[in-house]
């Protein structure tokens, strides 16, 4: 099968925000809520998404073809309210993977330069 | 601590919230009013749930912080965007922001009967802006045809020759590029299938659609079809060159006689087999959300209109061409099966 996309590192780096919204909808589509809930677990409650940063995002995410609408409908967990469900693109899949691999690259550096499990720094500032 | 009357703190909050998205510009409004009212309400929800008035106070002042640097952040860009318009950059853009949202997926499967598969497809989106902004994507199917592999050569010749040569002209008109595309593909295959016996003579159905900006334009040989599904409604655009289909056209048969008609796979136009061939070529609007179909034969005639609809509205275009071929396998697959699905983005 011949199918001559986008290169998906033309997009890298991408901002925080964006890329936590992606890895929230790795596993399914979900409204904007959900998106914000499924960041608030993961990171257990240390980063939070205001509803600005987060629709600025899904605005630009739909422009650039990495999630798409996938429908509105209600919440069985919540009321009966209609939302509208967002879920990644194989472009978006693509995205994340590369944007996961630059960050593992640099994790690697910060890992043998013994940031990451090393001794705490002394002293203040 | 107070437990506060949540209902009406939430629908008060909810009134101020709304009345302060007229910090953001109009267009940004318009599009996200409703969902972010709805997910502040959730968000207020939650933090009331508890019962804790300092979850709710940190909740707002959070939703304020970030209310004021992303109404300033979408303000700027969308002065840069008219800036952009002013000077006259951005009607390139969104041309070419049509495109790059393309989804697409291709795919071609033997069947159940035969033993080769002699359907072809490409496609082309090409890489550098400016030829894309100029020619536009590229989509071919052909449906070969000829005695023992040689109808596979014919439909590969067929897709790679129009590929190459759409590219390579210099013509802009996008509907005579096409033609000559097709012509010089017809003339390659003539000149290969020449002083050959009729054995060994070879033919190939062919369809290309060149997407740019607002239009699809498709060019046709033979009874591969395309279809273009817009807001729920399917066309197909391409007339088969058959027999069988004129007289359905001029009404004599009924749609289910032509399905079972014996000369149903006869076509009186291919490429291959004379010099100069009468090519079709239609140019139809379309707008982001609609979805370009290009099959053959081994698939139109197994998988009904409303059926391809249902599916390429429920799914991605990778999942579609997969269900599509599936439809046809289960329903014998008694021809090749081809495929090609592309969903016009959403544009920023």
């Amino acid at each position: 099968m011949k199918n001559i996309g986008r290169d998906p590192e033309s997009l890298l780096p991408l901002t925080p925000a964006v890329f936590h919204i992606l890895l929230a909808l790795v596993d399914g589509e979900r409204h904007g809520y959900g998106i914000m809930q499924e960041i608030a677990t993961r990171s257990e409650g240390k980063t939070r998404m205001g509803p600005g940063t987060l629709y600025g995002s899904i605005k630009r995410m739909l422009g650039d073809g990495l999630i798409e609408e996938s429908g509105v409908r209600p919440d069985p967990d919540l009321d009966d309210e209609r939302r509208r469900y967002y879920k990644l693109t194989n472009f978006g899949l693509r995205v994340t993977q590369a944007e996961a691999r630059r960050l593992a690259q640099l994790v690697n550096v910060a890992h043998a330069k013994h940031l990451v499990f090393g001794p705490e720094p002394i002293g203040g500032a | 601590m107070a437990v506060l009357p949540s209902k009406n703190v939430i629908t008060t909050s909810e009134r101020l919230y709304r009345a302060m998205l007229i910090l953001y510009p109009k267009p940004f409004r318009q599009i996200y009013t409703q969902e972010m009212v709805q997910t502040f309400r959730d968000c207020c929800r939650e933090a009331l749930q508890d019962g804790e008035t300092w979850k709710f106070i940190h909740l707002w002042s959070f939703v304020l912080y970030d209310l004021l640097i992303t109404a300033c952040n979408e303000r700027i860009r969308s002065y840069i965007t008219l800036l952009k318009r002013l000077l006259g950059i951005e009607k390139e853009y969104t041309m070419l922001d049509h495109l790059i949202n393309l989804d697409f997926a291709l795919r071609t499967d033997v069947g159940q009967k035969r033993s080769t598969n002699e359907d072809n497809m490409t496609s082309v989106i090409p890489q550098d802006p400016q030829i894309l902004a100029k020619k536009g994507a590229l989509f071919v199917v052909a449906d070969g045809m000829g005695g023992h592999t040689k109808g596979e050569v014919a439909s590969e010749m067929a897709v790679s020759g129009v590929s190459t040569m759409y590219y390579q002209q210099e013509e802009e008109d996008i509907p005579v590029a096409l033609i000559q595309a097709i012509q010089s593909a017809n003339q390659s295959i003539c000149k290969e299938s020449e002083g050959k016996s009729a054995k060994d003579s070879m033919g190939t159905t062919c369809i290309a659609a060149v997407l740019r900006g607002d239009t699809a334009y498709i060019a046709n040989v033979g009874d591969s079809r395309a279809y273009i599904v817009s807001q729920g409604q399917v066309r197909q655009i391409s007339h088969d060159h058959s027999p069988v289909a004129e007289l359905l056209r001029a009404g004599k048969i009924t749609k289910e006689e032509a399905r079972n008609h014996p000369e149903r796979n006869v076509i009186f136009r291919c490429l291959g087999t004379q010099s100069e061939v009468e090519v079709d070529v239609f140019a139809e609007p379309v707008q982001k959300g609609d979805i370009l179909v290009l099959c053959t034969d081994g698939l139109s005639a197994l998988v009904e209109e409303d059926e391809l609809l249902s599916i390429v509205e429920q799914y991605d275009p990778e999942e579609s061409v997969s269900q599509l071929i599936e439809r046809a396998n289960e329903r014998g697959g008694p021809d090749n099966i081809t495929a090609v699905i592309a969903r016009i983005g959403y544009a920023a």
